[in-house]
């Protein structure tokens, strides 16, 4: 039986909010059942009518998301104990879309300066290894 | 405004006047980051950069009504997010929902729950709507900065499963490792808390139900 869909998560879900595997959760619902286009809807109604969702308010502008600081600070685990646990719950169990982009680019960027960074000692080495040579 | 909104509002600034170099660094700056909320969806690469490439050309094309006073960020991701349902929709994969209330006779027709007045009476303008939205953010972001200095970040947490992800006290409970009656007070408090912030703007109650069920 599917799940229960939250209002909240539906409403994520129209703003292209939710994580992806949830986002096809819905997406599968919503071919299956009438039910789910009418919650959408009564959202979409609700929305016109100018009636304001306090969650929907809290995501559009991501009052509790770490900023990108943080969230460096968060991928080299120097942040302090119980914030780096808020920061890796944001991420893991709200499943905050917009911070895990950022941390993946975070990562990649990452993984782009340590790359470089073996490209230039390489180089440096290739250089100059011809001088042991001489010297042998 | 924060260091990096200020930094943004200076580069979009610089763009406006036509500054090529600028409009590579808002690229080098965001592009990574789109990529990434792109591609954690549709799961391939090359179509994943043709959304971010559309959304910079719909950044640059809306760029003449671009409020510098809203994160960057935020709306390009937002950019980003109307590209890639269009993608979906196409692509088929995304079902197609009625996007407003009088497109349908049926589920549309929204009404204030328990409340005699009609939601459409207290329609009003975008503008009035944007200064509603703009009062209840600023009430959140003061509470939310109140309990990061105080390192109450079980509140966060508690808040964020409640309002963010629309999960019931029970769920709640459960999730943190606290009591149903702990969820339930730090609910009522923070409803309280924003609804006298609200009450200070003479704002009317009957545009943010929540606060007052």
């Amino acid at each position: 039986m599917a799940r229960e869909f939250t209002e909240a998560e539906l409403e994520s879900y129209l703003d292209e909010a939710l994580t992806a595997a949830e986002m096809s959760d819905i997406e599968a619902a919503l071919r299956e059942s009438e039910e789910i286009a009418v919650r959408l809807r009564s959202i979409h109604g609700r929305r016109d009518a100018g009636v304001h969702s306090l969650g929907e308010i809290w995501r559009r502008h991501r009052v509790s998301c770490p900023d990108r600081e943080q969230l460096g600070s968060y991928l080299l685990q120097v942040l302090d104990a119980n914030q780096q646990e808020f920061v890796r719950f944001h991420l893991e169990e709200i499943g905050c879309r917009y911070c895990n982009a950022n941390l993946e680019d975070l990562q990649a960027r990452q993984q782009e300066i340590e790359s470089a960074t073996q490209n230039r000692r390489r180089r440096y080495f290739q250089s100059t290894a011809g001088y042991f040579e001489k010297e042998q | 405004m924060s260091d990096a909104n200020q930094a943004d509002a200076m580069l979009v600034e610089r763009i406006r006047a036509g500054d090529t170099e600028a409009w590579g660094e808002l690229i080098n700056r965001y592009e990574g980051r789109l990529l990434a909320f792109s591609e954690s969806r549709l799961r391939k690469r090359d179509v994943s950069e043709d959304i971010v490439q559309e959304s910079f050309i719909g950044f640059l094309n809306s760029l003449p009504n671009y409020d510098g006073k809203r994160p960057l960020e935020s709306y390009l991701f937002t950019i980003c997010a109307y590209k890639l349902t269009d993608h979906l929709r196409r692509e088929g994969r995304r079902p197609t929902v009625s996007l407003s209330s009088t497109a349908s006779a049926s589920g549309g027709d929204w009404q204030i729950p328990g409340r005699s007045r009609p939601a459409s009476s207290i329609a009003r303008s975008g503008e009035r709507q944007r200064i509603e939205e703009n009062s209840l953010m600023e009430a959140l972001t003061e509470q939310i900065e109140h309990w990061c200095r105080r390192d109450d970040w079980t509140k966060i947490k508690c808040m964020e499963l409640l309002f963010v992800r629309g999960r019931g006290n029970k769920e709640v409970a459960t999730s943190l490792q606290i009591t149903e009656q702990q969820v339930a007070n730090y609910k009522f408090d923070f409803l309280a808390r924003l609804r006298n912030r609200l009450r200070t703007q003479g704002l009317p109650q009957e545009i943010f139900p929540e606060l007052y069920e």
